[in-house]
């Protein structure tokens, strides 16, 4: 198998493409796939600060070096959860990245933000793990992003994430989420703007990439996603794309083109929270605050039936 | 006999297949792992030589 730009020997395949590529050219088409998606939708300039989402997996690391390679001024923001058995190394991960390359990493943590890790939260608050650590994760990348003076922030989503969330959006015809699903959701007072510049590289490559360019990666994935929603669609979305290649990439496209008819159901007016003052949909305390304010008040009974034992 | 490696599991199959074919007889979808060797990716037409020993890498993750 030759390469279709060089001729050389080629590793990959990309059906989807259209294209055999060796080592090299699979790097330049990912680099160029990522430049290419930040100047058609507009994502960032290279003036602006820019900071990434890292999780210690193969896709924020790699467009941590990619947008650290295309010389923008990017910094890593990691969250640690406190996940028991993945927190630690994916932290690990995220620090020797950082350290190995000369990079900014912000490490804040879960249980210094809320008083409580997220093992700790699913056992005191109503809701499920993934749905917790969604809305905690969300909150803090935008609270650190705005304190920090970020214009815009970065995620590692891939094709197989996005092709994945549209066809979970789908079955469920939720439009508030099919209108917002865009690789760039602009900003608006103190919600930073949001950037996906990878949506167009498929998982596979993402892997490619990653062994290519020697980027350490922890292969363990978070143990709450095991049997979630999200890998029964992108097995589905594999299965097809295996019978017909493209599948996943003109899902994805084809949707981006008539995305504009799905209108969320009543605009948001956003308000301050009055007690942390970043942005919340309702009025009152914005979810972060009252799930802060749930593991404070855990946390006096706990002391309280302490001193009554005592 | 091929050694194939995949999250501590080692599989075996005959030398003289296609990995992909290799892959595919395993249940495996080829477009949800790399296979590598000495840390250098090999092509979905490698040919499976006596001997060999590859890992699969899983490419999707949860999440
Ligand atoms: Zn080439
Ligand atoms: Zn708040």
């Amino acid at each position: 198998m030759r390469c279709s730009v060089c001729g050389r020997e080629a590793v990959i395949k990309l059906r989807h493409a259209g294209l055999r590529l060796c080592p090299e050219h699979l790097v330049a088409r990912v680099e160029k796939e990522v430049a290419s998606a930040i100047r058609r939708f507009r994502m960032f300039s290279p003036e602006e600060r820019i900071l990434v989402a890292i999780s210690g997996g193969k896709d924020s690391l790699a467009l941590w070096h990619i947008l650290a390679e295309l010389g923008y001024r990017v910094d890593g923001l990691y969250i640690d959860l406190g996940i028991a058995g993945y927190s630690a190394p994916s932290r690990e991960a995220s620090e020797d990245f950082a350290r190995a390359r000369g990079l900014t990493l912000h490490v804040v943590s879960l249980a210094a933000e809320l008083g409580a890790s997220l093992d700790e939260l699913t056992r005191l608050a109503r809701g499920k793990t993934c749905s917790l650590c969604g809305t905690v994760k969300r909150y803090l990348m935008n609270k650190l992003a705005w304190e920090g003076e970020y214009q815009a922030l970065a995620t590692g989503h891939n094709l197989d994430d996005e092709a994945a969330t549209l066809l979970g959006n789908v079955l469920r015809w939720d439009e508030g989420y099919l209108a917002r699903q865009y690789p760039v959701l602009p900003g608006e007072g103190k919600l930073v703007r949001k950037v996906k510049p990878m949506v167009f590289l498929s998982e596979r490559e993402m892997a490619a990439y990653c062994l290519i360019r020697g980027i350490e990666y922890l292969y363990q994935d978070c143990p709450h996603a095991e049997g979630a929603r999200s890998i029964a669609l992108k097995d589905v979305l594999n299965r097809l794309e295996d019978r017909y290649p493209s599948t996943k990439i003109s899902f994805l496209r084809q949707f981006l083109k008539v995305r504009d008819r799905f209108r969320p159901p009543a605009p948001v007016v956003l308000h301050d929270c009055p007690s942390c003052g970043m942005p919340t949909a309702a009025e009152g305390p914005c979810r972060f605050c009252r799930l802060k304010d749930t593991v404070a008040r855990h946390a006096s009974r706990v002391t309280e039936d302490r001193g009554a034992a005592a | 006999m091929v050694i194939l490696k995949r999250k501590g599991e080692a599989y075996t199959v005959p030398a003289g297949k296609t990995l992909e074919q290799a892959l595919r007889e395993l249940g495996i979808l080829p477009e949800t792992v790399l296979a590598v060797r000495d840390g250098r990716i090999l092509p979905l037409s490698h040919r499976l030589e006596e001997g060999e020993e590859l890992e699969l890498v899983d490419v999707i993750s949860g999440g």
